[in-house]
This record gives structure tokens, C-alpha cells and sequence, in this order.
């Protein structure tokens, strides 16, 4: 090990003079003197995740060595935190709700700062240019250009107003279609405003449906320790782990004996010391599904960066050491990697272990075979005047959370195990992890702080297991955080899947038989296969009207890297299929597409009839006495609004769609209907306490889990709404398995309706002791008379109390009791929403290449809570929903070892190449959620991959049935090869 | 990152020349591709930053980019025709832009590399310490001598530029792309993403001797026709 060499540069101003090894990059060294706004998103500074202000230049901190910053000037986001109050430039991104996990808050605050130096009125361009260096997941770069010139303004000493949503008029009655009108233009205005379309059914609220501040607004924009990361227990050992070369293969021989002879190594673990008992990773409900098919370290692996040891040493240099001299005996095994060859005979067996139970059929791979039916499809193909069909084939990519998978794990002073997480289901991890340790539930808390991202990545116990048996065999606290290396080819991946749709059509245009066969890719694990699969059934066969249904299934393994949960669960896949294959339908019949789907769409009234037959709530056998049926939906509005909003006349405009001064550019615009679930009915549980504080404001724990997504702003809001206060009253604290109420986690669009009603609910119990409280002290008989509001409990004659005094009396003058409110909730019900998609594109008809100018999307989620935070999902959800249908992919060599581990191979869009986004928020009140909530997370990554395709065929007649559109997949079908 | 077992920062040329004449001894310029390099293996590197390298200076019709010169200082500097400041701003993003060097970006020699591409039709020279200067099409050819430091490269900033590319996404690294520059009535062209280094081609018959490498975004046949097309429109936008 070299010796450590003296350096010494500016930091915020401050001359600092540390002893660092010569390998020691920035960010580390930074990261230990408390800057920790400086984040990890991966070695090769891609992700700008660590940038700093280098000499006053945006620089990405991995790459730089803490040698090279000698005699320089280092500034990191802490410069700014001299106050309470947030610097100006913070303050914007604050108040248009530009930071979503905030993971990259920092980097793009300091971003901000250095371009302001350089210019008071930046143009969009040089604001994206800018912005071009730090990735986002989340807002799709929307609301921080719009941060960026809220803060020019500011600090040009313009006056700025509150940023709200733009409130239109419908173009509908709410029921029927609009005649589209060309020359009906849209609102102009920044994208970065959502549109709101109100519904007359929805009353005047104080806190709901206002945009207010996300709550952990200050925390992020200043950088302050949230994250995993962000807290290191003392001695505490780095993690590090021995993955897979092989795609398969027998672990013939592990020899640990050098690395365990390496100074500063303290534990490797492999299968000979750790025992074998079997789970399945995926985050669900107690019973995981089967098949339990995994076990924390095993004598075969199943894909290239399947775990074969792990290392806690000192540094992780040291671990690393140790890692390489690890030997272990490979007995290579023959691979198979895509799901249809898988099935074959001949294929490799990939689980031929004899302790795990249910596999469907282990000597075809095929994990799940399912099946669910409404009416007699052969029957009605057979008779049906038109049939089609279709075969479409969509491909592997990933979440990619800028923060990537990390836990650290503890043994507490009462031997409990303690595991600080990046998680999306605590609760589940707490009771997964339980026995792969050998220990009880009840001596395992999971701690989940903020989350740089999860998209369902973390909806899985990955490392949560390693780290635990790593503290138990060192006694030490242990943090293992994967590489963007491992991220990619060893945490979760969405499903590939071959998708056959057969339909049946008659005369009128009606759809009279759909039959969907599905044959799902799970890779070499079952975990989410089972459940990824079913709500592909669900969501390929609901959202239109047909009486004969059928949906079949082969969920099989593969080697390839793991597929899970990925935000849509299921849907994107499924919906890609289902729109492209109508699409094609309407044109064959000679219908307009719209006009064709329109006559099938469901609407309020349809009934629901397949999803009751598929889950892990089915009805297997039998039928049910009463099917759900659609009760609100704003369809008709989202198509008009969005139409409109896109030009949707263009698309019969010879002169736009053929550019004269661009000869090979052809134009088209893309429509996709979308229709999505909001949580597991039966199934989704969420559970919330609040309690009453001295001064009238209340803390609020809930088990759910935000991820960025404002979940617990929402949340507040709900129970500030109920208890008549503001949201800077509530203050909540989620999650913790010790402190907060259970709650199944952040998954299945279920956060705002499910964990959103028990807050409400909650919120409704300390409320009635509240009135009981305040009628006391104002001489009221009749406590439901009193109402909330302001801060204090009025009385029918105009007499009030304030919340502080209520509490004040009831804590310490008479009959003292703690005023605390605590329910669950779990629904019967799943009420879909709704949402238009559009796409313009731009083809370049010689070289194949695509380029989407505009997505628009008009998403009926029921009453948006917060309309900033709604319609920052539906940003970001397009982002990620135009990678997948554009760019992503899992690339490999033919042996299964991925090629493009790192972003720029592996492309996910940037700042400075977004399409300008618009979102339109169709307001309807469902009863059944909380102050008319539906869901909102999960359905914009339904729409943009269809519409794109169709929007595609519209410019130049190709229809492209697999995913993505790459410009040589494009150009091989212009030119039919 | 290699395990960096040293750190050198040296102030002259001479005392860098020396350095990199033992063993395992490297030079780092901006550090976007060495440090992060994930190879483990021991490396001691010399740092230039000291060396004064980084000024960009008119020199008769000629432009001098000193080698530490940064992305981004060549993007911002108005010496550089502007075409070539845009493919400059496009190499690399506002975070590694700042970091990255014209010296290094030059003895990469990244097959994919656009503004490699653009200094290649700016009949660039590479000026050297440690070895005679080169052209960059040599140099680009055989690599930089070992033991030698690439002190700036000159480039004839006159005429027009043309830019013509395809790739997933607008700011993608492109699959192909074509740069041509036309000057005193003639015409030179460069291509990207058609083999292991950027390579200059005849603008009447592009694809001459090409025998493009293919990976996931593009078979060698897409690659030939992309190159044959985009040569076309960059000669056309150069004209």
C-alpha cells in the first residue's frame, strides 16, 4: 500500500491540507469531510452525480484524483448552507418541485450556480447543455430547466410568482368525444406547468390539490445527510462482492485462502460457510409466490454477475484484493438466453437442484404456466368475420436509480440486527431476511432514509442478506454498495417477453375475441415472474370491451441477468403489444385509429372481468358474484386535450409530414390509450399513526416508502386536509420497521390510495378526539359540530380555540391524554386510471434514425393531490418510457456477459436531448380514494412505446413489432430487410 | 480507477520526460479515461497540469491547442471555427467537459471520436516532447511514442465544416458520423464508428478499404451505407 501524500486546496472557501493516498479520487475524500451532497452514481463520472464546482467549472469529482485538486478551489452545494433558509438558486428548485429523490440535487444546484456566474439569462439551451451532464430518472429534466430559470429571475431581482398549474376549461362534457377543431389551439405556456382540467364533482380543499412544497424539500436542496450513505457507524467494514464470469455454471471448488490471509480482510463468505436456505428475492406479500428458487450463496450460477462470494475488509481496496484472490473452479455449463429457445428440447436445465419446490416444469425451464378465461375465444374466432394475428417481442432493460443499490448492516448493543437500506419494502425485507440470518423477526429492524431512486429495482431483498451474514461472522458494521457494473448485471432488470395477440373483429368494428399468449423471460430466478406476468395478462386484456378473453402464459428461465419489478410491472410490455395490434387493425379495417379504439375503450360502467382471475388474490376457479366495474374515468377529455395540444390534424398535413428543405425527413404523430391498476386489491396494506405535539403540529409515521416521488408530502397533505392545518404542521418521519406502522411498501401505484387512505383515516380518529377535546374547552355540546380549519376548532357560534391550545390542554392541564390517531387500510377496490398518449416523431428515412420532438401526455389519476408532484411522475415515467421504447437495451456477446455496463453504451436520455414534454392533469373524483385520489406513478410508462411505434408507422408506413427503435432496426424495416 | 501507487506533478518538461521513462509510469492529462479505468493494475502517474499546456493561441492561419487545453476552453475559445467548437461541446458532457483534454482525447484515439474526427480534416499536427511532431493522421495511425508527451496540436482554422451523423438519440455517441471541411476549393473528410480509430476518407469514394468493426448499434453493412450517406451530407453541409 502506498503512503499517503499531502494535499491542499480550497474547499467552500476554506484552505484544507489533508493526508491522501495517491488512488484517492475527490469524491471519497470529499465525502469523508461531510460534503455530502457530493453522491455515487458510478466510477466513470457519467452520471454527474459527484459534480463540483473545479476552479468554478462543473467537474465530476470520480474522476478526479484528490492529488490533482492540489493548489486549487473545490465549492460543493454546503457553501450555500450558511443559513436556516435556502440560497435562491435552492429555493427555485424547491418551489417548482424539480427535486424528486433530490439525488443529484446538489450537482445540479452548483450546475446552476456556475452558469449564472457566467450568464444572469441563460438560454434553454445553455440551461439544458448544462443539465446535459447530470442524469436524472426521475423529473425527465422538466421542472429543474425550469429551476434554473426561476433562479436567473430571482437573482436578476424579477419578481416570480408562485408556480401553480395552469387551469383550462374542458373540451368535453365529460362523457362523449370532442369534435377536434384545428384551428383550437392549445394553451401556450412551459411545459413544465402541469395543465389542469377540474371536475365539478370535486370540492374546494385548504391543502389537497394544492401545490404545495415537497417536505423534504430543504434536506435535499441543501444536501444534508438523507441518504443510505450518508451515515457510517464506527469501524465500520467495506463490502465487496465475487460475481459470476460464467453464464452457467457448477461452482466446482471456492479456495478463500488467500484472500482471507490478506491483511485487513475480515470475513469471505461463500456457499461452503454459509447456509443454505432457499427464498425468493422479489419484495411481496407474505406468502412469497413460489418458486423458491434462491439461496444467499449457491454451488451453481445462473447468469454472468450471479453472486459467488463476498469480501468485508477494511477499505475496499483491500476487498477488493481480496476478491481477485479468491479462486474459485468453474465447471462451465451450455446457456440459454432468450425465452422461446429456453422451452425447446435440448435446452439447459437451469434448475437442476433437487430442494426447490414448484417449479411448473423444470426440464423446460418454464417456471409458471398461466391461465385465466371470460367466454369461449375459440369459439368466437372461429366465427369471427375478421381475425388477426400478431406476434411482438420486447427486450430487457433497467430502472437505473442514479443512487445504485446499497445496504449496511449492524449488530445493535441488544443484539439485534440492524440494516440501514435503500429500499422500497422495508417491511418485506425485515421478514425475508429473517431466517436467511437465523433470526427472528422481531430482532431485525430495517431502516429505510431517503432513496436515490428504486423504480422497483429496490422492491427486492438483494443485499440485505449479504450485509447481515457479513456483521454476523465480523461482529462489525458492514456497507456493501454495488458498482453501475454490478448495478447493471447483478441487481433487476425488466421482462422480456414474446407476446402473441390473436383477435377477432366484426362487422361494426367491434372486438369479439382476444387471445394473448405471453411467454415471459424471468431469467435464472423466479422472484417477481410469477406477478411481472399476470398484470401483463391484466393490462393486455382490460382496457377494451370484448366478451370472449383469454390469456395464456409460460413464465420461463434463461441466463440472463434477473429480470424483476420495474416500474408498470408488467403493463409496458403488454400494452406495447395491445395498441400496436390495434393499431394495425383499424388501419387494415380502413378505420380511424382512434375512432376504432374508441369503439372499444372501456368507460364508466365497463366491467372489469379478467384482472379478478389473475394475481396472487385469483379467482382460480368459478365465478365471482359481482365483477368490479370502471366507476370514473376522463377519457374522452385526456384524447381532446391531448389531440389538441399536439396538432393532432397534422398528421393529414401532406407539407408537414414531407418537409420540403429535408427531403429523406418524414413526419408522424402516435396515439396511445392506457389504462393502469391502482394497488392490489385485498392485498396492499398501509398503516399510519399521527400524534398531537405541544404546539398544535402532529407527527405522522407511515410505513410507506417514498422514493422521490413525494409519497410523503402527499401523505401529509391528506392528513393537513382532515385535521385542518398546514402541511408544515406534519411532520413525517417514514420508514422504520421499530417506529412506523407495516405497510407492503412502494409498489403497485398504491402509495397515494392505499397509504394515502389510512393517513386520511388516521388523520379522521385524532380529529374526532380533537372536536371532543375543543368542545370541551368552547362549551359545546355536540362535538361534530365543531370543525378544523386555520389551525383552530371553531364552534357553530364563530367561537374558536387553537390547535396549540388544545393540545397544550390536553398534554398538561386537564385529564391529560396523548391525542393519537392510528389506522389501516387495505382496499377492495382498484379503480383505474386513465391517460392519452402522444408522440411526435421525426424519421430519417435514409440512415433508420428516430427523433421524438414532443410527448404529450393527458393522464385522468382521479384528483391529483398535489398537481406539481402528479405531474413530475408523469414526466419522469415518460423519460424512462421513452428509453425503453427508443434507446435502453441489454446488449451482449454470445457467451451472456452484458457489453454496454455503463451509461452512454447503455443510453438513457439526457437534458439536453429531452422532447419537450406536456402534461395534462383530467380531474375525476373517485369515491373510493382518498379526497378523489387514483394513481399516477406507473401509467406513464404504458403509452409512449405504442404511440412512438405507431407514430413511426404514420411517417413512413413501417410497422415494427419489436422493441427498440434503434436507427438499424428502423432502417432494416424501411427497407425490408 | 488503477491503484495509483504514486503521484507525480512535475514542473518542466524535462522533469515529466524523465518520470515517464521508468517503469509503469503514465502520463494523466484530464483524467476522464484514466481514472476511470477500472483496470487494478499499479500505475504511477505524471500529472501535466503544471507544465503551462493548456493556451490556445493563433499562429498565422494555423490555430496552436495546447495539449492540456480542456473540451470545454476549446467550445468557449473564439480562435476555433466555430463548427469545431460545437462538435467540442458535443464530445463530452458539461461534467467531464471541463476535465477532459485535447492532448488526451488525441492519444485515446477513440474510434467513435467525432472531434478527433473534426481535428483529422483540420489537417491537424501534433506537437511532441520527448519524439518529432507528427501529423495527427500518422499519429492517429501508429499511436503516441512511448516515453513521448503531446504538447499541442495545430489546426488550419479556415475554410467551412460540415457535420452529418446518426445515433440512438440527438446527443448520442454517434454509430457514424462524417465531418468534412472544404478549404481553398477542396474538400477532406473523416469518419467515426467505421474502425478502431477515426480515419480520413476520400470524399468521391467514402468506403474505400473500409472494413467497419459491428457491435449492438450497428452490423458492418449498416455502418458502410450510414458512412456512404452521412459523407454525402457532410460534404454537401461543407461545400
Amino acid at each position: 500500500m502506498s503512503a499517503k501524500i499531502e494535499v491542499s486546496f480550497q474547499l467552500n472557501g476554506k484552505q484544507r491540507e489533508l493526508q491522501v493516498l495517491p488512488s484517492a479520487n475527490l469524491r471519497d475524500v470529499l465525502r469523508g469531510e461531510g460534503m455530502f451532497s457530493v453522491k455515487f452514481g458510478s466510477a466513470s463520472g457519467e452520471t454527474g452525480a459527484a459534480a463540483v464546482l473545479f476552479d468554478g467549472k462543473l467537474a465530476s469529482s470520480d474522476v478526479i484524483l484528490a492529488a490533482q485538486a492540489d493548489g486549487h478551489s473545490i465549492t460543493t452545494v454546503e457553501s450555500l448552507n450558511t443559513e436556516r433558509e435556502l440560497h435562491p438558486i435552492q429555493a427555485a428548485f424547491a418551489a417548482v418541485g424539480a427535486l424528486q429523490s433530490g439525488y443529484s440535487a446538489g450537482a445540479m444546484v452548483l450546475g446552476t450556480m456556475a452558469l449564472l456566474e457566467q450568464t444572469s439569462d441563460p438560454s434553454e439551451s445553455e440551461i439544458r447543455d448544462m443539465l446535459g451532464g447530470i442524469l436524472d430518472r426521475e423529473t425527465a429534466y422538466v421542472k429543474p430547466v425550469e429551476a434554473v430559470k426561476r433562479a436567473a429571475a430571482v437573482l436578476r431581482g424579477e419578481t416570480v410568482t408562485g408556480f401553480e398549474p395552469m387551469i383550462l376549461t374542458p373540451l368535453t362534457d365529460g362523457k362523449n368525444a370532442a369534435i377536434y377543431d384545428a384551428k383550437n389551439k392549445p394553451p401556450p405556456g412551459s411545459g413544465a406547468v402541469p395543465r389542469l382540467i377540474p371536475s365539478r364533482d370535486v370540492p374546494e380543499m385548504a391543502v389537497v390539490g394544492k401545490p404545495e412544497v415537497k417536505v423534504d424539500a430543504v434536506r435535499l436542496a441543501k444536501g444534508n445527510p438523507a441518504f443510505t450513505d450518508d451515515i457510517e457507524p464506527r469501524a465500520m467494514l467495506y463490502c465487496r462482492l465475487l460475481t459470476s464470469p460464467h453464464a452457467h455454471a457448477n461452482i466446482v471448488d471456492i479456495d478463500d485462502t488467500a484472500a482471507l490471509a490478506l491483511e485487513g480482510v475480515h470475513a469471505v463468505l461463500h456457499h461452503k460457510n454459509v447456509a443454505r436456505i432457499k427464498y425468493a428475492s422479489g419484495g411481496q406479500s407474505w406468502p412469497n409466490p413460489h418458486p423458491h428458487d434462491q439461496v444467499s450463496f449457491d454451488t451453481k450460477v445462473r447468469h454472468v454477475g450471479d453472486r459467488v462470494a463476498a469480501v468485508a475488509a477494511d477499505t475496499i481496496e483491500i476487498a477488493e484484493e481480496a476478491v481477485r484472490l479468491i479462486k474459485v473452479e468453474y465447471e462451465v455449463l451450455p446457456a440459454v438466453f432468450d425465452e422461446r429457445e429456453a422451452m425447446l428440447p435440448g435446452a439447459p436445465k437451469i434448475h437442476d437442484e433437487v430442494d426447490t419446490e414448484e417449479i411448473f416444469d423444470a426440464d423446460k425451464n418454464i417456471v409458471h404456466e398461466i391461465k385465466a378465461q371470460r367466454g369461449d375465444v375459440e369459439k368466437a374466432l372461429a366465427s369471427a368475420p375478421h381475425v388477426f394475428e400478431q406476434t411482438f417481442r420486447v427486450h430487457q432493460v433497467q430502472q437505473c436509480p442514479i443512487e445504485p443499490h446499497i445496504s449496511i448492516a449492524w449488530i445493535d448493543e441488544d443484539e439485534r440486527m440492524v440494516i440501514r437500506t435503500a429500499t422500497q419494502v422495508p417491511f418485506h425485507a425485515r421478514r425475508m431476511v429473517a431466517p436467511l440470518l437465523e433470526m427472528d423477526i422481531k430482532d431485525i429492524r430495517i431502516i429505510k432514509p431517503r432513496i436515490g431512486g428504486g423504480f422497483g429495482a429496490k422492491q427486492e431483498m438483494l443485499l440485505e442478506d449479504i450485509v447481515g451474514h457479513l456483521a454476523k461472522a465480523t461482529r462489525r458494521p458492514c456497507r456493501l454498495e454495488l458498482t453501475r457494473e454490478e448495478e447493471f448485471a447483478s441487481s433487476r432488470t425488466r421482462h422480456p417477453q414474446t407476446i402473441t395477440y390473436r383477435t377477432g373483429v366484426d362487422d361494426d368494428g367491434k372486438l369479439v375475441a382476444q387471445d394473448m399468449y405471453v411467454i415471459g423471460n424471468t431469467g435464472p430466478y423466479g422472484t417477481h415472474g410469477y406477478t411481472v406476468q399476470t398484470v401483463s395478462g391484466m393490462r393486455g386484456l382490460s382496457q377494451y370491451n370484448c366478451p370472449n378473453k383469454r390469456f395464456h402464459c409460460d413464465v420461463v428461465y434463461t441466463n440472463i441477468p434477473v429480470p424483476g419489478a420495474y416500474r408498470g410491472y408488467g403493463a409496458p410490455q403488454a400494452e406495447f403489444a395491445l395498441e400496436a395490434h390495434l393499431e394495425d387493425i383499424a388501419i387494415e379495417l380502413g378505420y380511424d385509429v382512434i375512432e376504432f379504439k374508441r369503439k372499444n375503450w372501456v368507460t364508466a360502467g365497463s366491467v372489469i372481468d379478467i384482472a379478478p382471475h389473475l394475481g396472487e388474490r385469483a379467482v382460480v376457479d368459478g365465478e365471482l358474484d359481482e365483477y368490479p366495474i370502471v366507476m370514473t374515468e376522463g377519457i374522452e377529455e385526456c384524447v381532446a386535450q391531448a389531440m389538441r395540444e399536439i396538432g393532432w390534424h397534422r398528421r393529414d398535413d401532406a407539407a408537414w409530414r414531407e418537409p420540403a428543405d429535408r427531403p429523406h425527413i418524414r413526419r408522424g404523430l402516435g396515439f396511445a390509450f392506457c389504462m393502469h391498476g391502482t394497488a392490489i386489491p385485498f392485498l396492499d396494506m398501509g398503516g399510519c399513526s399521527i400524534k398531537l405535539n405541544d404546539d398544535g403540529s402532529f407527527n405522522m409515521l407511515v410505513g410507506a416508502t417514498d422514493l422521490g416521488t413525494g409519497a410523503d408530502t402527499v401523505l401529509g397533505q391528506i392528513a393537513a386536509e382532515v385535521l385542518g392545518v398546514r402541511l408544515e404542521d406534519i411532520k413525517v418521519y417514514s420508514s422504520d420497521t421499530d417506529m412506523t406502522p407495516f405497510d407492503t411498501g412502494a409498489y403497485a401505484s398504491s402509495t397515494t390510495y392505499i397509504s394515502g387512505t389510512a393517513a386520511m383515516r388516521a388523520a379522521e380518529v385524532a380529529r374526532t378526539r380533537i372536536k371532543e377535546r375543543a368542545a370541551m374547552l368552547l362549551d359545546v355540546e355536540q362535538p361534530c359540530t365543531i370543525e378544523l380549519r386555520d389551525r383552530r376548532a371553531y364552534a357553530p357560534d364563530g367561537s374558536s380555540v387553537s390547535m396549540e391550545d388544545i393540545a397544550l390542554d390536553s398534554l398538561h392541564t386537564q385529564e391529560q391524554e396523548q391525542i393519537m390517531g392510528t389506522a389501516s387500510y387495505v382496499s377492495p377496490d382498484c379503480p383505474p386510471p386513465f391517460a392519452a398518449q402522444l408522440v411526435e416523431v421525426e424519421v430519417d428515412i435514409e440512415t433508420g434514425q428516430v427523433t421524438v420532438p414532443k410527448m404529450v401526455m393527458a393522464v385522468d389519476c382521479g384528483v391529483a393531490i398535489n398537481p406539481i408532484t402528479a405531474s413530475g411522475q408523469v414526466e419522469g415515467g415518460m423519460l424512462q418510457a421513452l428509453g425503453y421504447a427508443h434507446c435502453e437495451e441489454f446488449a451482449y456477446d454470445d457467451a451472456g456477459k452484458m457489453l454496454n455496463t455503463s451509461f452512454g453504451p447503455y443510453k438513457i436520455y439526457r437534458a439536453d436531448e429531452m422532447p419537450e414534454t406536456v402534461v395534462y392533469l383530467v380531474q375525476t373524483m373517485e369515491d373510493s380514494g382518498p379526497f378523489g385520489a387514483k394513481a399516477v406513478a406507473e401509467i406513464p410508462k404504458d403509452g409512449v412505446a405504442p404511440a412512438l411505434r405507431n407514430a413511426i408507422l404514420n411517417a413512413t408506413g413501417a410497422a415494427i413489432n419489436d422493441l427498440p427503435f434503434t436507427p438499424e432496426r428502423v432502417w432494416a424495416a424501411l427497407n425490408d430487410k | 480507477m488503477p491503484l495509483v501507487a504514486a503521484y507525480h506533478r512535475p514542473r518542466t518538461l524535462e522533469e515529466a520526460l524523465s518520470l515517464l521513462a521508468e517503469p509503469d509510469h503514465t502520463v494523466l492529462a484530464g483524467g476522464t479515461t484514466i481514472n476511470a479505468d477500472r483496470d487494478a493494475s499499479d500505475v504511477e502517474v505524471v500529472d501535466l497540469q503544471a507544465l503551462d499546456l493548456d493556451a490556445i493561441v493563433a499562429d498565422g492561419a494555423r490555430v496552436r491547442i495546447g495539449a492540456m487545453a480542456t473540451l470545454g476552453s476549446v467550445a468557449e475559445s473564439g480562435l476555433v471555427p466555430e463548427w469545431l467548437q460545437i462538435i467540442a461541446r458535443a464530445e463530452s458532457p458539461s461534467t467531464l467537459r471541463n476535465l477532459a483534454t485535447v492532448g488526451g482525447s488525441v492519444a485515446t484515439r477513440s474510434g467513435e471520436s467525432l472531434f478527433l474526427a473534426a481535428l483529422l480534416v483540420s489537417d491537424a499536427y501534433v506537437e511532441m516532447a520527448g519524439a518529432d511532431g507528427q501529423s495527427l493522421s500518422a499519429l492517429v495511425e501508429h499511436g503516441v511514442p512511448d516515453e513521448a508527451i503531446i504538447t499541442a496540436v495545430s489546426i488550419d482554422a479556415s475554410g467551412k465544416g460540415g457535420t452529418a451523423l446518426t445515433g440512438r438519440t440527438p446527443a448520442d455517441v454517434p454509430i457514424v458520423a462524417a465531418v468534412a471541411r472544404t478549404a481553398d476549393g477542396r474538400t477532406t473528410l473523416a469518419l467515426t464508428g467505421v474502425a478502431a480509430t477515426p480515419v480520413l476518407a476520400d470524399p468521391n469514394d467514402p468506403t474505400a478499404g473500409l472494413t467497419p468493426p459491428a457491435d449492438f448499434r450497428g452490423t458492418a453493412v449498416y455502418r458502410l451505407m450510414l458512412a456512404r450517406t452521412l459523407s454525402e451530407r457532410a460534404v454537401e453541409a461543407a461545400r
